[in-house]
């Protein structure tokens, strides 16, 4: 019986261990994967592209409203050492400009309410973010712009005024 | 030998075990939606802690697959409810009359998705009711894979094979965060009547 003790904690420490591994990976391997199928899609790195608007043949992320129109930029603060400016235009309607780390926390909502809102996004560091910027947690992740839109009206309406979102490096 | 291959056989069952449960306890494994969720009002699952840093491991893990993006709590919440009222799982055989009143917040919607948490292949342009049809007292939808009579609204089943609803509550009202049980007061999801019932 006792020759199958150690055998039997390794087995149990090997089940915490992979427990804790996938809960802890899993997350940040679905955005992964996600950020590489909106990429495919042509969906560009630091700069806002306007999503069709969403049917089941558009999808390209899971439970996407049909009642929003959406806007993505993919960032890599790798690439953007300086930070990103990122301004979402101004809508009659409900709007939000909303970012995502890589392991899928929404790490600060800004709501439109009429406005355009803008921040300069600064990349992971110490230390508080001042009036006006934000700091990413992690490098990479994702900026959404979401505009309600239940109409093929309204759709076009929040198409037209996303030519007015930006989101691009800092250059000196 | 035989003590290596005793560690070796216990270090392969323990990894697998491991794994497997944290992907069934996190909603992972395949058709699995639900799993740790923190509310449950009449049916309508949610978790007030979706889209925040402060989410379980678990809970990050299943909004991952089944509700990337999702924005956190002070923006809007989520619901999800895959039963309907005699606790059958919603399914695109039967028709149910989805039914409720204003809801406590900025905007809200009512959306249909199939077990792979995408919106089911099909051109019927219903997938979704929202706020800015219900008006402003009682609504009322019908959730079936055939357009229904005139007049009534319609969030098509059809493709949709075993589906669920989510409901969306963006910028919700002061107190709902605190209350939601108390301020929220959920649709109703009534089965009409399925494929081979007897007429």
């Amino acid at each position: 019986m006792r020759k199958w003790l150690a055998p039997a904690m390794t087995g149990l420490a090997l089940a915490i261990i992979a427990h804790i591994a996938v809960l802890h990976y899993a997350p940040r391997m679905i955005m992964d994967r996600a950020m590489e199928r909106l990429s495919e899609r042509g969906t560009a790195l630091h700069a806002f592209s306007r999503s069709l608007r969403t049917t089941p043949q558009t999808q390209t992320v899971v439970r996407p409203s049909p009642d929003l129109a959406y806007s993505i930029c993919l960032f890599d603060m790798r690439q953007a050492p300086q930070g990103l400016r990122v301004r979402m235009a101004p809508y009659a309607n409900y709007a939000s400009l909303s970012f995502f780390d890589a392991e899928t926390n929404n790490f600060l909502t800004l709501r439109g309410d009429g406005e355009a809102r803008e921040v300069l996004l600064l990349p992971p560091q110490d230390g508080a973010a001042a009036a006006g910027t934000a700091i990413a947690p992690t490098e990479r992740g994702i900026i959404l712009v979401r505009r309600l839109a239940p109409s093929a009206e309204e759709f076009a309406a929040a198409a037209e005024v996303s030519e007015g979102d930006d989101c691009e490096p800092v250059r000196n | 030998m035989k003590r290596a291959l005793a560690f070796l056989v216990a270090g392969l069952i323990g990894i697998g075990i491991g794994a497997y449960s944290a992907l069934a306890m996190s909603g992972l494994l395949p058709g699995e939606t639900r799993s740790f969720a923190g509310l449950d009002i009449h049916g309508w699952v949610g978790d007030l802690t979706t889209g925040s840093a402060d989410a379980s491991p678990y809970v990050r893990a299943r909004i991952a697959r089944h509700g990337l993006l999702a924005l956190a709590k002070s923006e809007a919440i989520y619901f999800t409810r895959e039963q309907d009222d005699h606790g059958g799982l919603l399914n695109e055989r039967c028709r149910y009359r989805l039914s409720g009143g204003p809801m406590p917040s900025q905007w809200w919607s009512v959306t249909l998705y199939n077990s792979e948490s995408y919106l089911p292949d099909n051109s019927d342009g219903a997938l979704s009711f929202d706020a800015s049809r219900a008006g402003e007292g009682a609504w009322s939808a019908i959730v079936s894979p055939n357009k229904p009579a005139e007049g009534e609204n319609w969030i098509s089943s059809r493709n949709a094979g075993r589906f669920d609803l989510t409901l969306r509550l963006y910028v919700p009202d002061e107190g709902v965060l605190d209350r939601p049980a108390e301020m929220i007061e959920m649709p109703v999801i009534e089965r009409l009547d399925c494929e081979g019932d007897s007429a």
